[in-house]
């Protein structure tokens, strides 16, 4: 074994008390002005938030602020109303993305090939992100109104609706409504990341497959599906959590009725939060979101990495 | 293995003409090169037999049968690019097999295949790699080892070493040759580089403007060059170029100088002409006498196996290549002499050969 001198001198430490402190701090020092940016502006709130879950904060009591412990959870274990919001918000996050992906792809591939007019087509196809996501749940509310839009007719007369009703209103099919609009509004999103990625991939591989004797669905089954997974995995990933939270336009189109039936945990969250004032109880819900994301979170990293290695 | 006929090829993109009216045959087993500047149409004209581009008029025939409205798998050719284009994800062995697992060849003839090749072009050791675990050289050989596991009627090069550096360049020209030796399958390979041409080919195909300008063979290309275009592109260093008219019966340069009218050339008088010679054509000699020119020298450029001097003489810079070391130094007079019979003379308005 080699003792090094600075590190282990072998009669002892000489410095003083103080200056071990001092050399100890240092580093610390050094990060701090970022630390406390991270801490002043990320954390403490994060913190409050989550405090808020375990003390009675009701905005029309002035006497609540005690702190409660557990109780927000008891409640909400046995809340019918938080269960059925866990469901829908697994049907409405896990159609609208698969949907927004599979619109999306198929877009960056049409985008992809060259054509006349490609140039004013890709605007016009991601024109829709730049639509306020309330202003298009409007729209969308308008369009499914049998009254003011169209869609109610054109359903009935292929015949998918027994007559002309806003199905906004119907507890059976209320949920399509804003999924729609997601799809609508989300699609350029994957249009755009995927055809980030189509355009990367080199013209050469599909001259060599050609040339190799691989038709137009080995060509995609084996070099763009491949070259595409990366994107397609973190861009599923991102879009999964952003849509779980994303109750704009439920709460413009339906709300959460007709009788809770679209009524997601983000939904539910500003529901109690801003329609009972009941901050205590919103930020419980919105710790066992937080929870629930972050698990699946992981659960993609760790997907990605071994996927990553595994190439 | 097959022939190849081009029969009065051209190619426009748009509006615009990239190839005009190609006839070229290949032999069976035949090495051609096509060569020529940048954008001369070689590629397109390669990219054209691969089917990776359409015909805009004429015909291509592979022994015999028309190729035109074939799609590129049933050619029965394989293409090795400038880029390699090799499929990131697979291995070294799954890039090779993949033309043949989509044949739905046997599992037993693949791995002899692949193990065929891999052993031809040293890849033994590599056929669990994927591309991105190799080097340039080893990329450049698991391409070519994926155009011959098919075993293809034919092979297209598109500048397959462009990308490696000169050594490597060298090294894997040398086992081209030596491969197209041993399996003589029928191929053409594009290059703008002309030693890879002049060290590869059977038959050059010198291109420029999309035009064919000469085929034959690297030696007659460079003993012989139809125009001015094949003998300023064939030979390193280049061709010097003089200009002059002819004044009873000798050439007059510019500057006044006269070059004697090599044998075998009849020009007119005042006829506008270019006389090429080569710089290694140029004999450095002891004396002035007659025939001989004195000039200054310039520039003196050794290249280790032999020098490039430029001199100014007859008009312009003229490039002399020798031997010799210490042949030359920079300002001071130099006396050369012109080889009468390896001399090229050129009409130039029409930019062709005489004689």
């Amino acid at each position: 074994m080699t003792f090094y001198p600075a590190a282990a001198p072998p009669d002892g430490d000489r410095r003083t008390a103080k200056q071990k402190i001092a050399a100890y701090l240092e580093p610390w020092l050094y990060s701090a002005p970022v630390l406390i940016l991270i801490v002043a502006i990320m954390l403490v709130p994060l913190a409050l938030g989550i405090s808020y879950a375990f003390r009675d904060i009701r905005l029309l009591n002035p006497f609540s602020g005690a702190f409660v412990g557990l109780k927000h959870f008891r409640e909400l274990a046995g809340d019918g109303a938080f269960r059925g919001a866990l469901v829908n918000t697994l049907w409405w996050t896990f159609s609208s993305v698969i949907l927004q992906f599979l619109f999306g792809l198929i877009l960056a591939l049409l985008l992809n090939r060259p054509f006349r007019g490609r140039a004013l087509a890709q605007a016009l196809c991601f024109l829709p992100w730049a639509v306020p996501s309330f202003l298009s749940g409007l729209d969308w509310a308008w369009m499914f109104n049998p009254v003011v839009g169209p869609i109610p007719h054109w359903l009935y007369a292929l015949g998918i609706l027994s007559e002309p009703s806003n199905i906004l209103s119907d507890p059976e099919t209320a949920m399509w409504g804003p999924i729609v609009a997601n799809v609508w509004w989300g699609i350029p999103f994957f249009a755009i990341t995927m055809l980030a990625a189509l355009q990367a991939i080199p013209k050469d591989l599909y001259e060599a497959a050609e040339i190799d004797g691989a038709g137009p669905i080995e060509r995609f089954r084996s070099i763009t599906v491949p070259f595409l997974a990366p994107t397609m995995a973190i861009s599923i990933l991102l879009r999964t959590v952003w849509i779980a939270n994303f109750a704009d336009l439920i709460i413009v189109m339906t709300n959460g009725g007709p009788a809770d039936r679209t009524q997601i945990v983000a939904s539910y969250i500003f529901t109690q939060a801003f329609r009972r004032l009941d901050f205590g109880y919103a930020s419980a819900i919105a710790l066992v979101l937080l929870v629930l994301l972050l698990a699946y979170s992981m659960l993609i990293v760790v997907l990605r990495q071994t996927m990553l290695t595994r190439h | 293995m097959a022939s190849i006929t081009i029969q009065s090829i051209t190619k426009t993109f748009g509006t615009v003409p990239v190839l005009h009216d190609i006839d070229l045959s290949i032999a069976d087993g035949e090495f051609v090169v096509l060569v020529g500047p940048s954008g001369c149409g070689k590629s397109t004209l390669l990219r054209m037999i691969a089917g990776l581009e359409d015909i805009t008029g004429g015909e291509i025939r592979i022994d015999g049968r028309r190729i035109n409205e074939v799609a590129p798998k049933d050619r029965d050719i394989a293409m090795v690019f400038q880029s390699y284009a090799l499929y990131p994800h697979m291995t070294v062995a799954d890039n090779m097999s993949y033309s043949l697992k989509l044949r739905k060849t046997a599992r037993e003839r693949i791995a002899e295949a692949v193990g065929a090749a891999a052993g031809k072009l040293g890849l033994d050791p590599l056929l669990e790699r994927r591309p991105k675990a190799l080097s340039g050289g080893q990329r450049q050989r698991v391409a070519m080892g994926r155009a011959i596991v098919r075993h293809p009627k034919a092979f297209l090069f598109d500048e397959p070493l462009s990308n490696l550096d000169a050594r490597l360049r060298e090294q894997m020209r040398a086992e081209i040759k030596r491969l197209h030796k041993a399996i003589g399958a029928t191929s053409v390979y594009v290059t703008h580089d002309q030693i890879e041409a002049m060290t590869l080919a059977d038959r050059i195909v010198a291109m420029h403007g999309g035009i064919i300008q000469q085929v034959g063979n690297p030696l007659d290309l460079y003993d012989r060059p139809a125009n001015l275009f094949v003998a300023g592109f064939i030979g390193s260093p280049a061709m010097n170029f003089v200009d002059g008219h002819c004044r009873s019966g000798a050439i007059e340069t510019d500057d006044g100088s006269r070059i004697a009218v090599p044998g075998g050339i009849d020009l007119a008088e005042g006829q506008a002409v270019t006389v090429g010679i080569r710089p290694e054509h140029v004999r450095i000699v002891a004396g002035s006498g007659a025939g001989s020119y004195t000039a200054r020298v310039d520039l003196v450029e050794p290249t280790g196996f032999g020098t490039i001097v430029h001199v100014r003489l007859l008009g312009q810079d003229l490039k002399i290549y020798t031997l010799e070391r210490g042949a030359a130094e920079v300002g001071e007079p130099l006396h050369i002499a012109l080889d009468g019979d390896r001399l090229h003379v050129f009409d130039r308005e029409t930019t062709n050969r005489i004689g």
